[in-house]
């Protein structure tokens, strides 16, 4: 019962930071067509940020945040402007998306290793601090990620179904030219959606650096495909199946370390799960748990 | 700029150039010709890799065998991914396909008692004792050393003996690939790339055609991997993380994805590349640590992607049409 209650916390915490991360690359993919493969890498640059910030410079933590928050929007805006909207205008196909995105990733984590350096480093926060609720033993760090997670997703989905420019983005993804012709403006959408992508990855990036307590410049990558299945899990280009997604993959993560399977997964294998996710969900419901089925040959 | 004038380093670049170029032939078929978008290929030259490591030293096969063995593993590991997802649409199976690689490469760190693990190939158990897996190519490599010699003198290694190996069986695969592409095969292929319902109309199983070039595809890849583990002697699992997979994309799109015959040069512009950061030392290189250079290769790669794809994306020799469309 307490490894029930421990493993499902850790899953709540775990698939917070998955929902985050993987909304960002479902509404990019909805709006653009694009799967983001350097995602992974801007969670990376968002906790070395926060953490020169918080820790070099030693300015507060929650300013180091949004600071990290704001340069992941500036260089999504700087991207979008240089690299995207031309690539939009030469109508670039699949391949093309894929491999620049996939240069962008090749280029930026050169950058975070040159600039903070290869070490491991960790924030400015008592990482051994722990409580102890109903047997299950609960970190200080996993406690603000879950609670700061979910006024992130609150958030996040108040702004999809209440603000003007969610609404849009959700008309522009339904349909991109009726939604053009309905008076959407195509390039603030997409710039929208450039910059939530950007402040969610650094939000991710920070979250997860806290969760690991100590992490390097290898961390956002090595999550990649785990976003992605949140993703596919979610429905590909749907908003709230990725929040959904994102969840339930990190509670499969940690419940499948319960006794009941197989006797208790290894923790070496988590990735394997998410893994085994993607694949699953591929194979059986490729339109994921939200989609209808529109594939076709 | 000493390393220009290095003979040893233009051999390192021209070999790898050749395998790398390999591997692309396969990325090639299956991009160029059938339009299937495969982000998983360094899986299959780790699968062809690691069967003939395992083989050879842990159940001491003939290298022979054990190389066949292991482009038909990579080839029946295409087929396998082929089978299970490429009925999905295109980014489906992207992400499927990285996810393939990764799988494939988390077994082989974490099944260590048959891979070695992380240590790679060296810590596979091995019932003589010592040895690795390359003694019976070894004789051969030095046999061709032997001839080398009169002509290089001391300048004679293994290196230059790969490459005169490598480059032939390159060459010979372009070859045999631009024969392939002449085929009615080929045709149906590259109108499936277009439209799948022309083709299908005309009665061909677009899926089994698809297929047929991921496996043809995959054992190129398989084939890459024998030269790999033969050029390195040795095997581990960070030899083929991701980003390998994107070192053969970046040589099928700069030799155009429809061109074949460009492949050998984009794999030598690539193999400058990837060689010259690591060797040259001019300024401001110089002022670069050696881990700093492994990052600015990366970089580098990054950058000629990201260029390549907005500044021409039909390559050094492609044409602009036969990209944009897909």
């Amino acid at each position: 019962m307490t490894d029930l209650i421990q493993y499902l916390f850790n899953g709540l915490v775990v698939g917070s930071i998955f929902a985050i991360a993987a909304v960002g690359i479902s509404l990019l993919y909805s709006v653009l067509r694009l799967v983001n493969f350097a995602a992974g890498d801007f969670l990376t640059l968002g906790a070395f940020i926060t953490y020169f910030f918080s820790v070099t410079i030693e300015i507060n933590f929650f300013l180091a945040i949004i600071i990290s928050m704001g340069a992941g929007m500036a260089i999504s805006w700087f991207l979008e402007l240089v690299l995207w909207r031309n690539l939009r205008r030469n109508k670039a196909g699949t391949l093309a998306l894929f491999l620049v995105a996939t240069g962008v990733a090749l280029m930026l984590r050169p950058i975070i290793q040159y600039v903070f350096g290869t070490e491991t480093r960790k924030f400015n926060v008592d990482i051994l601090k722990t409580y102890d609720f109903l047997g299950a033993r609960i970190a200080h760090t996993q406690l603000m990620v879950l609670i700061f997670g979910s006024l992130a997703i609150m958030t996040i989905a108040l702004f999809m179904s209440k603000a003007r420019i969610g609404k849009d983005m959700r008309a522009y993804a339904n349909n991109p030219s009726l939604a053009a012709v309905s008076g959407v403006n195509v390039d603030r959408v997409v710039m929208a959606t450039w910059l939530i992508s950007g402040a969610l990855g650094s939000l991710a990036g920070v979250f997860q650096g806290l969760v690991q307590g100590q992490f390097n410049n290898a961390m956002g990558d090595t999550l990649l495909l785990s976003f992605f299945a949140a993703v596919v899990l979610g429905t590909i280009g749907d908003a709230y199946g990725a929040l959904a997604g994102g969840i339930l993959l990190g509670l499969f993560m940690e419940l499948s370390q319960l006794a009941i399977f197989f006797g208790g997964v290894p923790s070496n294998y988590k990735p394997v799960v998410a893994f085994a996710t993607l694949v699953l969900v591929l194979l059986f419901k490729p339109e994921g748990l939200f989609g209808y089925r529109t594939r076709k040959v | 700029m000493e390393a220009f004038i290095q003979p040893g380093f233009w051999v390192f670049v021209l070999t790898m150039a050749g395998i790398y170029g390999i591997f692309a032939l396969g990325l090639q078929i299956q991009y160029g010709v059938a339009g299937v978008m495969n982000f998983g290929h360094v899986g299959m030259m780790a699968i062809s890799g690691y069967t003939i490591a395992v083989l050879v030293i842990k159940y001491e096969w003939s290298f022979w065998w054990a190389a066949l063995a292991g482009v038909s593993a990579a080839a029946l590991g295409g087929a396998l991914l082929g089978l299970a997802t490429l009925r999905l649409s295109g980014d489906y199976f992207a992400i499927a396909s990285i996810a393939f690689a990764e799988i494939t490469r988390y077994l082989i760190l974490n099944a260590d008692g048959v891979t070695g693990g992380t240590q790679g190939t060296l810590a596979i158990p091995n019932p003589k004792g010592f040895g690795g897996y390359t003694d019976q190519v070894d004789v051969i490599l030095y046999w061709i050393m032997d001839r080398l010699y009169p002509i290089f003198g001391d300048e004679t290694s293994r290196d230059m003996a790969m490459l005169s190996v490598v480059w032939p069986f390159l060459f010979l695969f372009i070859w045999i690939s631009s024969r392939l592409q002449k085929t009615s095969w080929a045709t149906v292929l590259r109108a499936t790339r277009e439209d799948d319902d022309v083709p299908a109309s005309l009665g061909k199983n677009v899926f089994r055609f698809r297929l047929q070039a991921l496996v043809i595809g995959s054992a190129f890849g398989g084939i890459a991997g024998v030269f790999w583990a033969v050029q390195f002697m040795l095997l581990a699992p960070e030899d083929f993380l991701r980003i390998v997979t994107f070192y053969g994309w970046m040589i099928l799109i700069l030799a155009g994805a429809t061109k074949v015959k460009g492949l050998a040069i984009a794999a030598i512009f690539f193999g400058f590349l990837y060689g010259a950061t690591r060797f040259l030392d001019f300024w401001p290189i110089s002022e670069l640590s050696s881990p700093e250079r492994a990052y600015l290769r990366i970089f580098l790669i990054g950058l000629v992607l990201v260029l390549l794809m907005v500044k021409r994306p039909q390559g050094l020799f492609g044409k602009r049409e036969e990209m944009v469309l897909e």
